[in-house]
Formats: C-alpha cells, structure tokens, sequence
C-alpha cells in the first residue's frame, strides 16, 4: 500500500474510518454476483464534505474509487475489478426529513431501505419499489442501481420516486440536481441521468424521494395453468383488463419441481402458477378488482384458482413464491439469477424461449418473476468449480439476452449490467447510443476513476480511446 | 485438492451454498453494531471460501472476523441458502487454535479450566450464605457467569427459591464447559463427570439451570447423556417456574429479551413469557423478538474478546427496549443481564433484571409492605 | 515516582486494592493507580452508582471490568459518592490512557477527611507496599 495514499485518505477519513485490513479486503471484493476483484483499501466516509475531498484526492492520483452500499448486487457493479479504493456509503445512514405535508422524505444514501419503510409505517406513508433484498440494500444503492421490486407494475421503479439528488461529481464538485417540487421541467433531468448510473458517474449524498399513501387492504389469488400461452395471454389480458394489481408474479414448471422437492408445500406440478395480489383502501375496491383478476385467469383456461379468504390464506399462497429464491439457491453451488425484461404480451415466448434454451445446453433454468411488468428471472443453476458448466451457464446467458432482445425487451430489468452484462451492451445499444453513453461518462469522469471497467463504458480501451470502436 | 483443515472437510459444501446476497447483514448484531462487512456472516464465509481456494492463509490476519461472531444464529435463521454459520465458525475456531492462531483473550482457555473450575480462573466459589452438596430435590446449578459476575443476581433467584419454599440444593459445581467449543476447544469430560457425580450424589430428579448455556449443554451435549439416562429431568429456571404463583404483579410496562442460546438455540420463547405475562399485565414486545430477538452481544467469547463492540451491541438491544416504552427490561440469562446492564447509561432510566430477581423483589416488596 | 515501569504519584493517597485518592477542596478524587491499569489490561465497563450513594470503609461498592478480569472497587474512607466520572460510560479506557487524570473515577464527600491517614502514602511506605506486590503478582 503506497504510504502517500494510505495518509491522504486517512487525513480525510480519520484512522477509524481507513481499512487495509486482509478480512475488509476479501468482504468488499465480491457482490451478490459470480465476480470477484481485491480493492487497495476501504473508506467509511462520514457525510458529503468528506466525500468530495475523497473524490478530489482520488482524481488527483488517479486512483479508482468504487462507491458501495450494501453490496447485494447481481451484476458486480461494486466489484473493484479495478482494484483502488472502496467507498463504503454505509454510515452516512441518516433520515434527514420525513414530509408527510410534501410527500417525500429526503434520507443519506446509507439508509436501508427496509428501515425507510419502518419510518414511514409510523405515518401510514411507504416508498413503493421494494427490492427482494430491500431489508439490507441502501437507498444509495438502490438508486444507483434504479432498483425493482415486486411492485413495478403498478407502481413502477426507484426512478418514478427520485426528486432531487446532491452528487459529488468525480473532480469532488458537489452538485444539487432536481427541486422538492412534484413537478419539475426545469433543464436537462440530470437526476435521471444518475439514477440507475451504476457509481459511474458520481457519488450520490443525499436524495429526495417521493413517498405514497400506504394502501390498507390487499387481496391475494393463484391459479396454475396446463400450458405457458394460457398463463401468458393471462398476464397481458389483466394488463389490459382496466385494473393494474400491486403485484403478479410468475413461477415456472422447473421452480414448481424444486420448491416441491425441497419443501411440503405441494404445489401442483404444472407449467406455470400465476400469483395476484390487488391493494387499496377498502376490502370491496380490493376484491372488486380481484373479480377481474380471476375472471381473467378462468377465460385463459386456468387449472385451479385459489383467492385467499384470510390474511392467513394469504400468506399460504405466497410462501410459494417467497420460498423460490431459497429453494434454488440450494441446488447447486453457484447460480446466476438473470432479470431479462420483455413488453407484457411477450411473457409467454419468454418463458418458453427459456425452455428451449435449458435443453439446447443441458443445463437447469428454473424461472420466476414479475410478470406484470414482464421481468422475469431465470436463474441458472451450475457447479461453478466444474469448467464445463461453467461455459454451458455462459452460453445459455447469451441466448437468454439475444432472446429478449428479439423480444423488444431488454437485457436487464432491474439488477443492472455491472460486469456481467458489460459484454452484451451492444446487443441492446445501437453504436450511436453507447457513443453517448461513453461520451458523458467521459465528459463528468474524464479520468475514469469512478467505478472503472462497468457497463461497457470503458473498455474500448479506456478513458482515452476513441468512441464507438466497441460498437 | 485435499482437504487442508477440519471445518473444510466438515462444512465445505456449506460455504459454498453461501450465495452472497448479504441478507445476514440485516439480522447480523456485530454488522449492525460496527457497520462493517467483514463481521457479518457473508464475510466470514467468503474468507472461508478464499482459504478452501488457496487464495488466503487461515492466520491471525483472519482472527477479527472468524472470532468477532456471538454465535446468536440470526444469520443461519434467515439464511436462504440454509448455511449454518454457528457450527462452521465454532469449527473452524478450532482449527484455528491447532494452528496457533486463536484470538489472544482464548488462547490458553483450555489450560485455565484444566486447572481451574471456572472460566474466570477465580479462586473460590461462592456459596451465596447456603449449604451445598446437600440432599434435595432439585440441584440448582449457577453457571459461571451466575457465580462469579452476577452474584446479585443469583442471590434473587435463590431468595425467590427460598421463598417458594422449593427443597433445592446448591452443588460444588465447575464449569459446564460448554463454552469451550464455542472459542476453538472441546467440551472438558473431566469437568462434565465432576458435575455429573456432585448431581447424583444430591439424589435430585430434576436440576434447574439458571444459566440457559448450562442448560443447552447438559440437554444437547453427549458428555451429559448419563442425566438422561438416570431419568433426571433438567430445566431452564424460565421453564420451571412457569407453572408457578407468585401472588405479585407489576404495574410497570415491561418487556422481554429472548437470549439466544434459550430462543434461537433451544426454542423456548413462551414459558418465559407465560411467567411474566403473570406477574406484568402490560408486558410488550420489542421491534425484534422471539427467532427475531437481537442478541445482547455477550455470546460466543464476543464479550470477552471484543468488549466495546459488545456493549455497542447491548446499547442497539437497549434502544430497542426504551423504544417500546417499557420501563424494565426483563431476561433470564446472567451473560445478557450483565452486558446489557453494563451497556445502559446512566441517564437511561430503563431497568434490567433477570425475570427472577424481578419477581423476588415485587415478593419482598410486598411482604415489606404488610 | 517511578517503581519498574509503574507510576505512582508521590502526593497521592493509596488504597491497598490500587485505588488513589487526593483531596480536592472538601472532596475526595478516587481513581485507579497505574499498576493495577496495567495488571487488568484494557478496562471494559465501570460501575458508576448514583451520587449520594453511602460509602462505608472497606466495603465494597462497584466493579470495575476489564477483558480478563473484575475488580471490585472498595471505599477509602466513610462518606458518601458526591460525583463520578460519566466519561467512562462511553469511554473507560480513559483509565488505561490516563490513569491519574482524565481517567478519574468518583468523588467523594468524606465524613471525616482526616480518614485519609489510614491509606499507603509517602515516598517510602508506597515503594514498600508496591515492590511487595510486584513480587506477589509475580508468583503467580
């Protein structure tokens, strides 16, 4: 560790908040994804002024700097593979405002979401997206990553909520961009531009975030289907039937088998089980729109239907879907959990798509997902020490994005490209928009110490090659 | 390649089910205290991961995470991935002390209880003003922390013995032991037939633990069996006094921390419960309780080795209790009652008891007042 | 002075389970003396009982803890706890970093001060007392 760098920092940080530490190195090289890669050292900065001296330090010795939340991300955006210094958001964890009058809160990019949620419960107030690790990732990360949820469908994502944002921009420049204002046309959405933006561009501080109402009554139904065509013309039928429900997921016949192996659940064995959950204020509204719901199930040749008579019921009815993630993650050693996104009326062909893609490599795809907002997650199950599946599991990655692709989807609805998806960039963006996607990272980060080698932004070379050759 | 270490041989395909997601972090109480990755049980298993690997040596570099863990097996109750991490980290702590590598403040642990009764080394036991070793039936065994750090306390819970007029006996007791295999050694069989042979010789049918690790010992660890198979019954004070009047109730808002090895460990959640239920009508919960419960911080030689962070710990489980409103904070476990007592601040009015010394009070109170 | 690496204040009063004491105005300030810091290692948690708390000579009347070990803290003199150090709550190791000085534990208001007599004081009887307890804790 260079002497100069390690003293700068922690000139900065103080002594407590600097780590070179053997343990903190190997904990902060990995994420939730299959990528790993050791940084020089971690910082746990204590507000916004310490972070823009951090940055401007870093700029002047070019070092790289990866901004970090919880680390729970599936595509290694936080995954140092550039090594440099690590910078931990985690103890700027404040709630700074809570405006039921405005509608929004203004929280530290350390807040974890589920503890935003907890404060906001006190005023029958909630902040809708809620990713499936929303008890421990942060706000920072979660606009960094413009994170999902269960709830998109209805309620969209991070970026329908994102207000106002303080940014230190990688020369250490601190920037506000956005109003408390619930509308706002004023200039560039430079807000927008940060918000799923990966640490690539600058460090968010602080954020402003709209918040809802709390609806107060929800109704829950499954049905299962004989056939994938019947369960996805289902899905976009009730997309279009004039209600939106909170939330409709979708599991597939491979998830069915392994939760059925795996638990006492029972389920029956078919090709597809759709999962309704209607919100709002009254019992009647929430039924009411769950009459469609069914009604849609019933015409599209629904096997069984269950509605939920009991918060009890309800709760049967999901641990289904909750316990998917558990289940697969035990199969095999390694796994990756895909987030492939298609228009609505596409579910259907993804899903068999998926299928078709699981016996041409001879590898286990068990899906689940958000179908109402046609994200669905194939997660590919591998021995990650045996190197045949290991290039089995990466061509049937590569099908599954050229298949949501010709879907007029995308490669990734909500877990971000990061290192994982940074080769297929090119699949989803014509060479005109990776032009300018690297041309303003160039133009905020012009030393490419932000988050280096992420998202196909730099590795045309780096910072000083010329646009477009990777197009 | 061939297996290097035990905890390898034993739990490698364990740590390699360990997906990352980093939901431990949540429930995690040295992440939650310190903030900092590498304590929480994603970090642990990725250094295990990076040994198994041949990337890093298991050493001392590694003592911070791998001995900073209080064992409270909140990580394993909401792991997805189903990975025990109590057993893997009590295991490859013991590989750790073969390779010389055992956190300072253990190491020797095991020499201290070849030598001495307690894990303290403290010379004498005390006998709290009673006989022991006498004929009853019932043996009640203090545990360590009861005998040597808490003598208040277990001095309320032998007067509220007293005062329910139970025919108990103190016995000349060592160290159950159990700790040891919590920090990089092996139950001792010597101190186990030692206490084995003073309960037997006592004639009790059933032995009441104030100590919810002794209990978890002598009921989970075969060094014991020989309890079970002379049919002698053994209870958890909480577990024995449930079916129990006390004729005293509090008027004050009261609530209950679950400690680990009685809830997480054993899975007795209720019977503590139904007591206090009797004696405070306006009993809550806090934030995280029953498999929820946070730990105290005190467990797994976390107190010893690491003893800021530990009271750090029993700080966040205060703030917890003070943010139901409660005015005591009740367990029954003399490791929590002394961290959490420890942790409290002099202006934070809450206060901790074990569930029998309160009870004993509100007893003496009321007698005083006839 | 100075006694094999330990410090011990020649103006101060010392009680023979390490505790110092030195008057200040009508009080009495209570601390831990440098050899018994050193002995117990860092110090972890201190008992600070409520002001006005009664204090009888010889008897005991908090703890003090350190990683491997607990002392029990016993009173100078008779009087009663007039103060105590809240610093430690958050920061005990202030004894270990300066015993003598910020890392004050309690003052007390003595019923009688001429009690302070009764303790180890002066040059000659203080290296007495601790060479014989170097010796003692070497035994063992």
């Amino acid at each position: 560790m260079d002497e100069k760098l390690k003293n700068g920092l922690i000139g900065i940080v103080g002594a407590e908040n600097y780590s070179e530490d053997l343990i903190d190195m190997v904990s902060y090289s990995y994420d939730a994804s299959q990528h790993s890669a050791r940084p020089l050292c971690v910082v746990w900065p204590q507000n916004a002024e310490q972070v823009s001296r951090l940055m401007v330090f870093a700029n002047e010795t070019h070092v790289p700097v990866i901004p970090r939340g919880a680390g729970t991300g599936l595509s290694g955006m936080a995954v140092p593979i550039k090594g440099g210094i690590v910078l931990d958001l985690s103890h700027m964890n404040k709630i700074l405002m809570i405006s039921i009058e405005d509608r929004l809160v203004i929280v530290e990019p350390g807040v974890v979401y589920a503890n935003l949620e907890k404060g906001l419960a006190a005023y029958g107030f909630f902040f809708p997206p809620d990713p499936a690790s929303g008890k421990v990732s942060t706000l920072g990360g979660n606009v960094a990553t413009n994170a999902g949820g269960v709830k998109g469908a209805k309620y969209g994502t991070t970026r329908d909520y994102v207000l106002a944002l303080q940014v230190v921009l990688p020369d250490g420049r601190v920037m506000r961009t956005g109003s408390r204002a619930m509308k706002s046309v004023s200039g560039y959405d430079l807000t927008r531009l940060f918000v799923g933006s990966e640490g690539t561009l600058g460090v968010v501080t602080e954020i402003t975030l709209k918040i809802n109402p709390r609806p107060t009554a929800t109704s829950t139904a499954s049905a299962t289907f004989g056939n994938l065509e019947d369960a996805g013309r289902a899905v976009s039928q009730i997309m279009h039937s004039g209600i939106i429900p909170s939330v409709l997921e979708i599991l597939g016949k491979e998830t069915i088998l392994a939760i059925n192996k795996n638990t006492d659940l029972n389920l029956p064995e078919v090709e597809a089980m759709l999962l309704a959950e209607t919100d709002g204020y009254t019992k009647g509204e929430t039924e009411y729109q769950m009459a469609k719901v069914t009604e849609v199930f019933a015409r599209n040749n629904a096997l069984e239907i269950k509605q939920a008579k009991s918060d009890e019921e309800a709760i049967n009815l999901w641990k289904a879907r909750k316990s998917a993630y558990a289940v697969l993650a035990r199969i095999k050693t390694h796994f990756v959990l895909e987030d492939v996104t298609v228009p609505m009326g596409k579910v259907a062909d993804l899903l068999k798509g998926i299928e078709a893609i699981s016996r041409k490599h001879d590898i286990q795809i068990a899906t689940f997902g958000h179908a109402g907002d046609g994200n669905l997650h194939p997660q590919i199950l591998y021995d990650g020490y045996n190197p045949e599946d290991v290039k089995k599991m990466e061509a049937a990655s590569a099908d599954l994005f050229a298949l949501a692709i010709s879907l007029h989807g995308t490669l990734t609805g909500e877990h971000g490209i990061g290192l994982s998806k940074a080769p297929f960039m090119t699949l989803e963006h014509d060479p005109a928009a990776m032009n300018v996607m690297r041309s303003l990272k160039r133009m905020f980060d012009p030393n490419n110490i932000l988050n280096p080698g992420k998202m196909a932004l730099d590795d045309a070379g780096g910072p000083a090659s010329e646009p477009g050759i990777h197009g | 390649m061939e297996a290097k270490y035990d905890f390898e041989r034993k739990y490698r395909e364990q740590i390699l089910q360990c997906s990352r997601c980093g939901f431990c972090q949540s429930v995690c109480p040295v992440y939650g205290a310190t903030l900092r990755p590498a304590l929480n049980a994603r970090g642990k298993m990725l250094l295990l991961k990076e040994v198994m690997d041949g990337k890093i040596e298991l050493g001392k570099e590694l003592i911070d995470s791998l001995f900073q863990c209080t064992t409270c097996a909140s990580c394993a109750n909401n792991c997805p991935s189903g990975v025990n991490v109590p057993e893997i980290i009590k295991q490859v702590r013991k590989d750790m002390v073969n390779i010389g590598s055992c956190h300072p403040a253990f190491a020797g642990m095991n020499e201290v209880l070849q030598k001495s009764t307690n894990i303290y080394a403290e010379d004498e036991l005390p006998d709290f003003d009673r006989k022991r070793d006498q004929k009853a039936a019932y043996v009640y065994f203090i545990g360590c922390v009861g005998a040597y750090r808490e003598d208040e306390a277990t001095e309320g819970a032998l007067d509220l013995l007293d005062r329910l007029s139970v025919d108990y006996t103190l016995i000349s007791e060592v160290c159950c032991s159990g700790v040891l295999e919590d920090v990089g050694y092996s139950l001792n069989p010597k101190l186990a037939s030692q206490n084995l042979e003073r309960i037997f010789a006592t004639g009790a049918k059933t032995v009441i633990t104030g100590c919810p690790y002794c209990y978890r010992t002598f009921t989970h660890r075969q060094e014991y069996d020989e309890l079970r198979k002379r049919g002698i019954t053994v209870l958890h004070i909480s577990q024995f006094l449930k079916d129990l009047d006390f004729g005293v109730t509090t008027d004050k808002k009261v609530t209950y921390h679950d400690p680990c090895d009685l809830g997480r460990h054993c899975g007795i959640y209720e019977e503590p419960r139904a007591t206090i239920r009797k004696i405070a009508p306006d009993f809550v919960e806090m934030q995280h309780h029953h498999a929820d419960s946070l730990c105290c911080g005190a467990g797994g030689g976390v107190r010893g080795a690491y003893a800021k962070n530990s009271l750090a710990m029993a700080r966040r489980r205060l703030k917890e209790a003070e943010d139901t409103g409660a005015e005591i904070l009740l367990t029954e476990c003399n490791s929590c009652v002394h961290n959490l007592a420890n942790a409290k601040l002099r202006k934070q009015n809450i206060k901790i008891y074990n569930t029998t010394a309160f009870i004993n009070e509100l007893m003496t109170k009321k007698v005083r007042n006839k | 002075m100075e006694i094999q690496g330990y410090t011990l204040p020649d103006e101060l009063y010392y009680e023979e389970n390490h505790y110092w004491v030195k008057e200040e105005g009508d009080l009495l300030v209570m601390g831990m003396d440098d050899f018994a810091q050193k002995m117990a290692g860092e110090i972890v948690f201190v008992q600070l009982p409520e002001e006005g708390k009664e204090l009888t000579a010889g008897k005991k009347f908090a703890k003090i803890e350190s990683g491997k070990w607990l002392g029990k803290v016993f009173a100078p003199v008779n009087g009663e706890l007039a103060a105590v150090n809240e610093e430690l709550e958050t920061n005990p190791g202030l004894i270990n970093s300066d015993c003598y000085g910020k890392g004050w534990i309690y003052k007390i208001k003595p019923s009688d001060k001429g009690e302070v007599a009764n303790l180890i004081h002066g040059k000659e009887a203080v290296e007495k007392w601790v060479l014989a307890e170097i010796e003692k804790y070497a035994k063992e």
